[in-house]
């Protein structure tokens, strides 16, 4: 009896040796990721590394409905499933305590400084947590067939102009149209609140939550730029009706299947809808689309660009070797040239190594224009915050402008006063 | 008195023209009840450009369909909706037909404490569960495996199915079973030869239900599988992604899921009308 | 240490008790306890809070004054349509005429999607511009609405949806009740000439009530918590007007990842729609003893 446990037990101290020594040699790297033309570019590069080193890349697709939950529960509970997982700036300090530092993955010198900046993604130590997959940032897009390039407004004043004089004309049935409900309000209220010298907290466009809670999260609700914003957005709808009815509650599938149908002349979607838009099977509107600058509210007068960018990132929990390994490939990545190109292609999102960047530029009119307006733009801003409440700031702020704008317009400084509170509590 | 009147004046008619009536309200009654699946079927026949504006254009396609098959995974997850939704109904029926006879046949402090326990949890809203429970299935090492999604699959239907057995059996009169028992049966002879081929037809019933449950459901599924147990729901959620919805991937993956439930449905409604009698 | 009885009591529920242990006690159980803690997902400190949680739910205006009344509305006007629609349907089912079977089988169709799916499906119908509804009402000549920034239009669109999904139930089992109704009084009733509508309050009613109340009870248990059709639809908007207590907890738990308050606010609920359960159960057992 004794023999055959102490068998038993050296048998399983063998298999445990033989698996500990398999771990060492890593052959895999499992990727969590989102199916997406960015990030299946994005992977194609990996995949073209693995294949030179002999690494079978493991894609684990995850559905968008519960990302986040379900890959911050995965992080917190150490349960190593992936060893390189999407990431994006709206998760970036809500992760940056459970992820690996990315200082020493080679090639990350060549990545644009902004985008990867502290605020959004550094750890407690000051470390980056993260490696760029590219950028993302919406764009004004309009009916280039419709609208001259020199015609094209800059002045949200201008923007009801041109609409109304295409509707009178007949050529299209609404000037604007764009995503405004809950988590696409960037879509219609968060750009045009920025073209405003406005923002959700004060004082606007700051990111650093120091001196965000040293304002004691004040919101910019009751602000005067904030009532103006709503107010014109109840005038295009209800006044100028140069956008639907509908509108406050699209969210941007609704938003571009309008503009793609050619119901609208004007939207403001992600750059990487840019191929989507020009591709004669799924617009009807190909060919017919080109990009701008954002329209500027009364209080600015400066040109401003939204800039933010996609990233990968390694969890802390994953062994050395993995992490060595995973830190490898996302260098390969950082300067495989020929795969960033494709990724341009694919998708029209500037590729995470800036050094390719000019080359582009010069052969394509569409990078030229992002290079030139949002990339080497002085005056950025970032497209969410940088603290654990922003979704719920997010919603409250969402929730109040969305009750102004489908109210009365008399009611709407008194909705926004009754909002600020509530935006300004669900921050601390 | 309208409610009255009504039929007087449709019994005034012609026997001709109430035939003609009867029909056209129920074909009205009909295409408003299966016209969102009916609008569905065609959106997944428009080609991409023309997902949403389905009324404007007249090109169809099956365009959608081929690139929805082109995903190997999507074979893979009919098969194992099928075998999921298939072994759930299985196993919850099993488990359930008997609490339910328990909760039937008995009184007192144990039936009635067994009841007050499916119906508190059947209370609980799942909203405040399925976190904790991919908690729990990753500690227990069966998450994203065929046992982490079917044995939670059981267990939801625990409260509903053994409330509604038990609704069966208070229907079917125990004299049969006591009989039995005085001929020498044992308790669990006359459970399962005199009352169980009684509730036959409501067993039925309900599996025809809980199939079509356990296939079309999404939460569950959607926290509790990864990529190695993919589920037709599963992959119809990935069509959801960062950049926006790809709605006609989602409305021919939508109808190929329709074609095996209603299949079921066609076969499987005479046992349910039959059997669901409580 | 058990009697015989006892035992096979025991062992007709192990199966049962045990398989709901492990998967809904539990996971609820580790939901209760992080209501307690504090227990944010993206870092979960779970130092004990008390009631704090609670406090904050029960105190918060908006759950008082927009999402329980909403609830409730919901509910009883959710549980009252696929009710009237599934006993005159099941009605209409239950004397035979050419075609029947088709019938039946149309009406079943509801059950064959899955709701997540058919809620898209509605919100694209009824959007203002490429929504089919719209076009056929301007079609018709009428104004077309923007049916989801309106309140009530919202709402109603919401419990459209779910009666649409939750009628074929109530169709079939009250379908299958009349089927099992004795013959008699109808026989009897059809001699002395009693009118259609007599028959049906003074015989069909008062027979198939034990049914309905079994019906009404489970499903406005259900429809208490009704999520996915919600959030698809609307997602509690325009601003919070057609929020639902399940959108209430599922923000907290999902959007906001915290998992304490998230919990509370769940328990808060599931305690609501307990004793307004028990208070319509008692009213079955009433029913069903008279």
């Amino acid at each position: 009896m004794y023999r055959l446990a102490r068998r038993t037990l050296a048998a399983a101290a063998v298999s445990l040796l033989a698996a500990g020594a398999a771990n060492a040699q890593v052959k895999e790297l499992r990727i969590g990721y989102q199916p997406s033309p960015i990030q299946d570019a994005s992977i194609a590069m990996f995949e073209t590394w693995g294949a030179k080193n002999g690494v079978k890349i493991v894609k684990v697709p995850n559905s968008y409905g519960v990302y986040v939950e379900k890959m911050t529960a995965s992080l917190t509970s150490n349960s190593d499933q992936y060893d390189v997982i999407w990431h994006n700036d709206d998760w970036g300090q809500l992760w940056a305590h459970l992820l690996e530092p990315t200082d020493d993955v080679k090639g990350l010198e060549f990545a644009e400084k902004w985008g990867m900046d502290k605020i959004v993604f550094g750890n407690a130590a000051g470390q980056n947590t993260v490696v760029p997959m590219g950028q993302t940032f919406s764009v004004f897009f309009y009916r280039s067939d419709l609208v001259k390039p020199e015609e094209v407004p800059k002045t949200l004043a201008e923007l009801v102009e041109a609409s109304k004089k295409l509707q009178a004309a007949n050529k299209v049935k609404f000037g604007y149209v764009g995503g405004m409900s809950m988590n696409h309000s960037w879509f219609s209220w968060l750009w045009s609140m920025w073209g405003n010298n406005c923002d959700v907290l004060s004082p606007p466009y700051e990111r650093d939550n120091k001196k965000l809670a040293a304002n004691g999260w004040k919101s910019m609700m009751t602000e005067p730029c904030m009532k103006e914003t709503v107010e014109y957005w109840w005038d295009a709808i209800n006044t100028h009706k140069i956008s639907p009815r509908g509108m406050p509650a699209y969210d941007r599938n609704e938003a571009n299947a309008i503009f793609m149908g050619g119901d609208a002349a004007f939207t403001v979607a992600d750059s990487l809808w840019w191929g989507t838009f020009n591709d004669p099977a799924k617009s009807k509107m190909a060919g017919k689309i080109a990009a701008a600058r954002f329209p500027l509210g009364p209080n600015r007068k400066e040109p401003f660009a939204w800039d933010d960018i996609w990233g990968w990132a390694i969890p802390k929990s994953i062994s050395p070797e993995r992490k060595k390994l995973a830190k490898e490939m996302l260098a390969a990545m950082m300067v495989d040239e020929e795969g960033q190109m494709k990724m341009f292609k694919a998708t029209g999102a500037p590729p995470p190594n800036t050094q390719f960047w000019p080359k582009i530029a010069a052969a394509d009119p569409f990078m030229k224009l992002l290079k030139e307006s949002v990339l080497d733009s002085p005056n950025k801003v970032r497209g969410a915050y940088y603290f654990a409440n922003w979704p719920a700031v997010h919603k409250a702020f969402n929730d109040t402008v969305t009750k102004a704008v489908t109210g009365k317009r008399e009611d709407i400084a008194k909705v926004l006063a009754e909002g600020a509170p509530l935006v300004s509590k669900a921050a601390q | 008195m309208a409610m009255v009147r009504e039929p007087l004046l449709f019994a005034r008619l012609p026997v001709g023209g109430r035939r003609l009536l009867f029909g056209m309200a129920l074909f009205a009654i009909c295409f408003l009840f299966a016209f969102p699946v009916l609008w569905l079927i065609l959106t997944s026949l428009r080609p991409e450009s023309g997902v949403y504006y389905v009324h404007r254009g007249t090109e169809f396609t099956l365009a959608s369909f081929v690139e929805v098959l082109q995903d190997e995974r999507l074979l893979q997850a009919f098969f194992n909706s099928a075998m999921i939704s298939t072994l759930a109904t299985i196993f919850s029926l099993l488990v359930t037909v008997s609490s339910g006879y328990m909760l039937s046949r008995f009184k007192g402090p144990a039936a009635s404490t067994w009841f007050g326990t499916i119906y508190v949890f059947r209370c609980v809203p799942y909203i405040s569960w399925v976190i904790p429970l991919y908690f729990v299935a990753q500690s227990w090492g069966i998450y994203d495996t065929y046992i982490g999604i079917l044995l939670p699959h059981i267990a939801v239907h625990i409260c509903f199915f053994s409330w509604l057995m038990k609704g069966f059996f208070d229907g079917i009169d125990p004299s049969m079973e006591h009989a039995a028992l005085i001929d020498g049966c044992t308790r669990w002879g006359a459970f399962i030869r005199v009352a169980l081929p009684s509730a036959i037809p409501a067993i039925s019933a309900l599996a025809v239900l809980c199939w079509l449950f356990t296939w079309n459901e999404f939460l569950f599924a959607l926290i509790l599988t990864g990529n190695k147990v993919p589920m037709v729901t599963v992959v119809m959620a990935q069509f959801v992604t960062e950049m926006g919805l790809r709605w006609n991937l989602m409305a021919a993956t939508a109808v190929m899921a329709l074609v095996p439930a209603f299949l079921l449905a066609l076969f499987g409604q005479k046992y349910v009308i039959r059997g669901l009698r409580i | 240490m058990f009697g015989e009885q006892q035992r096979f009591m025991l062992f007709l529920i192990a199966p049962a008790a045990l398989l709901l242990g492990l998967f809904q006690v539990v996971p609820i159980v580790i939901g209760a306890n992080a209501s307690f803690r504090d227990w944010a997902l993206y870092n979960p400190k779970k130092t004990w809070v008390g009631l704090d949680h609670y406090r904050a739910v029960i105190t918060d205006p908006a759950f008082l004054e927009v999402v329980l009344p909403n609830t409730f509305i919901f509910m009883i006007l959710s549980v009252a349509g696929s009710l009237a629609l599934g006993l005159g349907l099941a009605l209409l089912l239950n004397r035979p005429f050419r075609g029947q079977k088709i019938v039946q089988t149309v009406l079943m169709v509801p059950l064959m999607v899955a709701p997540v799916i058919a809620a898209i499906m509605m919100r694209w119908m009824f959007n203002d511009q490429f929504g089919i509804v719209n076009a056929v009402l301007e079609g018709l000549g009428m104004e077309g609405q923007p049916w989801l920034v309106q309140r009530w239009t919202a709402f109603g669109i919401i419990v459209l949806t779910d009666v649409w999904l939750w009628t074929p139930w109530f169709t079939l089992l009250l379908l299958a009740g009349l089927q099992s109704l004795p013959k008699e009084p109808f026989e009897a009733a059809a001699i002395d000439g009693t009118t259609t509508w007599r028959v049906f309050s003074h015989l069909t009613l008062p027979m198939l009530q034990p049914v309905i109340v079994v019906c009404v009870v489970i499903r406005a248990i259900d429809a208490f918590r009704t999520f996915d059709i919600v959030w698809t639809l609307t997602g509690g908007g325009p601003g919070r007007s057609t929020e639902l207590f399940s959108i209430y907890a599922y923000v907290l738990a999902f959007l906001n990842l915290d998992l304490g308050r998230g919990s509370a606010s769940a328990i808060v609920g599931g305690l609501i729609i307990l004793v307004v359960g028990v208070v319509m159960y008692r009213l079955v057992d009433r029913v069903t003893k008279s």
